[in-house]
């Protein structure tokens, strides 16, 4: 089978794991004990109001009628695939839900960004080292802070820090390390990381193009702010990634071909590199994909505690209000990522070890 | 081949008769007795305990199921869910009688044998009411002391037990768990697990008996009898309700508002772990929230074991559309991040009657029963692959042996070991989890006023850098515990399963703790 046609089966077999993730939500919504008249006209609503409103949700027909439930999943799953995502009940009222989840786009994806980043580039060395060190302190010392780091909940490591850096606390000093910034809340650099410029102005086309440059001063101070709630998303991947990565160190170092090289007497940083290095990053593959689905989880904590407003926050507003247009999109758009991530990193693996088959991986 | 001519064979082997344990014990009496006997007395002196747990459990379990059972049958048949409805009614109204009884018979490391509720008769005088007359501090220090021994005494006891049987009633000289069990008894990572296993459910278990006071006096009920305290304004020993003491023993973060960790309170009360803003104290909170996170992080695991083992055996077994119908609802299941189906769930449900079973407990653990098992079942569909592609189950089958059968004997035994490592690694997320929902309350997790380990970190969110530093911190040390010692034992029966392979890395990014 070659990559086309795999490409191809995996995202077919994609479909039916869309659909089941969402039909479980809208099962869990429109059969369990929500009132959607109820939440969104309050309890003084009159009955032609109630009407009206039932009509407009889709509820009953115009004749009175209920309108059954495999017609209410039908529409909710059109209007999802067609990206139309209807207005917000009780967030913010007759908001578009689109304008809302756009609005609290970026401050995700910059904690999401450096959170992944982070754990790679302190978990992935931080594992090798130890690997490279076996059974000396230096590595109980590594594979210590994996170990704690991987039991460590989230939430209560954002609790501590965050009561750490305010007044008072030991890292009281963060705040005012170098320029001055908060630690919770979310602050407005956040929509001034880049400028856009137009180059293309005058040609036809190409006008619309415009090239995001990065602000480098609100690039720092947005890092900073971003960077305790970020170290706490990224911990338990981290820790994972300390963990898997000694052992796959270990594993290889060990193997028959780690011993050619040497005895054709490729250096020691070589083999390193392009032998130890190369293959352990094969069982490291999932736990960095997984990171992912860590990611979205936990940003519903750690955002609540660091007061960012993002998806995450969204996402637990529009819960316990509940707004179901906001659940059911926001629950769409994790939904695909979580099965772009999955696709990837099938594929990553048939390009990173060509043992492994394309049918073995279904 | 007939029933006969195989056990000829097989004693033709072994040369052995084929007798049964009790035909085998009664023959050898004198190691059985020695062992029985004692554990006999370690069940008794404690026997209401493990009774009570056994009747709370059996309870939410009753309620839980025979309400499923009730809405399910109730879309098609109103007679008959009246029915199952009256059944759980009279099950329920036994087991509560029955748990109502044990809970009057006395225990020997119970409070009233030991008591640490007392109080002073003058400002330094001698304390009346507690054990010998000693301080509060360490009559409670003695006898948490004895529980958590006797609780290690008698885990060594049980195991003991295996050894007895395995010395001189088991029929084989040697079987693969001998190796598994020496392997972990040398590994000293995989024997810290156990212990801190050990240690949490002792917790779950005496919980009530642990704490300086009791869930019920202390949070539940706190106006319903009044304690003696020594007045220092009056200097007279005065009466107070519990309720009352606790308003002024908050811990609030500043000097004069705080009861920290190993101190007493203006009412002579005792805090190991100090008190919570609401001047409630720290540990019995956290004894109660051991009993319910223990209960709710057993049933999921347990549940998702079940489902993974199944559904691999029928992965591995049938392979093809059946592997493929598995694989697509496990992905399917995992689409959704478990934290917020679980907030969605929890939210939904918060007000409804399956949200109020075992204080929103039973419902928690099927939503992490329901999430876990894909993770498990990616873990052990390795294992339960290779197993099916050996030449025994080829045997078996060509014999004609049921497919069930094949499974159960052939199959399950190899794969068992590395579903205990895997659950044992993915019940730190469960534990993590249940505690994130609590954390953010908002009707989510368990329900107030029961305890639960994440409300009390919530609680003393703001109180972090300050005299308050215990409300928040010491909750969350208790997890960190927690959790490392379940991913010990992991370690350590995977090491002791496979000791070659130093730590295979698949699937156990699946059983990272964190996420929550």
């Amino acid at each position: 089978m070659n990559r086309g046609l795999y490409l191809i089966k995996r995202l077919l077999l994609a479909v039916p794991v869309m659909l089941f993730g969402l039909t479980l939500s809208f099962l869990i919504l429109y059969l369990g004990p929500i009132d959607p008249v109820g939440t969104i006209l309050g309890r003084q609503a009159t009955p032609e109001d109630i009407r009206q409103l039932r009509i407009q949700l889709n509820i009953i027909y115009p004749n009175g009628e209920p309108v059954p439930l495999w017609d209410q999943y039908l529409r909710v799953m059109w209007d999802l695939f067609t990206l139309e995502f209807g207005q917000s009940w009780t967030v913010q009222r007759q908001t578009p839900v689109i304008d809302l989840i756009v609005g609290r786009m970026p401050a995700t994806i910059w904690l999401g960004f450096w959170s992944v980043l982070i754990a790679l580039f302190v978990g992935i060395p931080l594992g090798l080292y130890a690997g490279l060190r076996a059974n000396t302190y230096r590595d109980y010392f590594a594979s210590g802070f994996g170990i704690i780091w991987r039991a460590m909940p989230n939430f209560w490591l954002a609790v501590i820090l965050a009561g750490l850096i305010t007044a008072g606390g030991a890292l009281d000093w963060y705040k005012d390390f170098i320029v001055t910034t908060t630690v919770t809340g979310t602050p407005d650099v956040l929509n001034n990381l880049f400028t856009l410029y137009h180059v293309f102005e005058g040609i036809p086309l190409l006008e619309a193009l415009a090239i995001p440059v990065p602000n480098l001063i609100p690039m720092a101070i947005a890092f900073k702010w971003i960077l305790p709630a970020a170290l706490v998303l990224g911990s338990s991947s981290m820790g994972n990634e300390v963990r898997i990565g000694r052992t796959a160190v270990l594993e290889s170092i060990n193997s028959k071909y780690v011993d050619t090289a040497k005895s054709k007497g490729v250096s020691g940083r070589k083999i390193i590199y392009k032998h130890v290095g190369r293959n352990a990053i094969i069982p490291l593959l999932p736990v960095i994909m997984g990171e992912f689905y860590l990611l979205i989880g936990g940003s519903v904590l750690v955002e609540q505690v660091f007061g960012i407003n993002g998806l995450g926050n969204l996402f637990f507003r529009s819960i316990l209000g509940p707004d179901i247009p906001l659940v059911m999109a926001l629950v769409f758009i994790f939904v695909i990522i979580q099965v772009t991530v999955n696709i990837v990193q099938d594929l990553l693996y048939t390009y990173i070890d060509p043992r492994i088959s394309l049918e073995d991986t279904q | 081949m007939s029933e006969t001519t195989s056990k000829s064979i097989r004693e033709d082997l072994t040369q052995r008769d084929e007798l049964s344990l009790y035909t085998r014990i009664a023959n050898n009496p004198r190691p059985f007795f020695k062992w029985a006997v004692p554990m006999l007395v370690l069940i008794a002196v404690e026997f209401p305990t493990y009774a009570g747990v056994a009747f709370g459990m059996l309870d939410a379990v009753v309620i839980g199921v025979t309400g499923l059972l009730d809405a399910a049958i109730g879309l098609v048949s109103s007679g008959l869910s009246q029915t199952i409805r009256d059944a759980q009614y009279a099950v329920v109204g036994v087991l509560r009688d029955a748990g109502g009884f044990v809970d009057g018979l006395p225990t020997l490391f119970s409070r009233e044998v030991i008591p640490n509720q007392g109080y002073q008769t003058g400002p330094n005088g001698p304390w009346e009411g507690t054990f010998l007359g000693l301080e509060p501090a360490y009559a409670w220090a003695l006898r948490a002391t004895l529980i958590f021994a006797y609780a290690l005494f008698t885990a060594y006891w049980v195991f003991r037990g295996w050894l007895v049987y395995r010395d001189h009633y088991r029929e084989a000289d040697w079987t693969p768990t001998d190796d598994i069990v020496d392997n972990l008894s040398n590994h000293q990572w995989g024997k810290f697990g156990i212990f801190v296993l050990i240690l949490f459910l002792t917790m779950a278990v005496f919980g009530s008996a642990l704490g300086p006071t009791t869930v019920e006096q202390n949070i539940q009920s706190p106006y319903s009898e009044r304690i003696n305290y020594f007045n220092e304004d009056t200097g007279e020993v005065d009466q107070v309700f519990p309720g009352d003491a606790n308003f002024n023993s908050k811990s609030k973060g500043s000097a004069e508002f705080n009861v920290g960790p190993m101190s007493y309170d203006d009412y002579g009360r005792f805090h190991p772990f100090g008190t919570l803003t609401n001047g409630r104290d720290l540990f019995t909170f956290m004894m109660g929230g051991a009993r319910i996170t223990m209960i709710v992080s057993a049933l999921a695991i347990g549940g998702a074991a079940l489902i993974a083992a199944v559904f691999s055996m029928f992965s591995a077994y049938y392979s093809g559309r059946v592997d493929l119908t598995i694989l697509t609802t496990a992905d399917g299941v995992v689409s959704i991040p478990r934290l917020l189906l679980l907030i969605l769930v929890s939210a939904v449900f918060a007000n409804h009657w399956i949200g109020n079973v075992l204080n929103g407990g039973f419902l928690l653990a099927i939503i992490f029963a329901f999430t876990t098992w894909p993770f498990l079942w990616r873990a052990v569909r390795g294992p339960a692959l290779q197993v099916a592609q050996e030449e025994w189950i080829l045997a078996a089958k060509s014999y004609g042996q049921q497919p069930r059968t094949i499974m159960r004997k052939h199959m399950f035994p190899y794969i068992v070991g590395y579903l205990l490592v895997y659950a044992s690694m993915s019940t730190g997320g469960i534990i993590i989890g249940l505690a994130a929902l609590s954390f953010l309350g908002n009707g989510l997790g368990i329900s107030p006023p029961t305890p639960a380990w994440g409300r009390a970190i919530s609680m003393g969110q703001d109180y972090v850098s300050g005299p308050s530093w215990h409300i928040s911190l010491l909750p969350g040390l208790m997890i960190v515990l927690l959790v490392t010692g379940l991913n010990a034992l992991g370690d350590g029966i995977r090491d002791a399963i496979d000791p070659e392979a130093g730590g295979s890395a698949e699937g156990e990014e699946a059983a990272a703790g964190g996420g929550g």
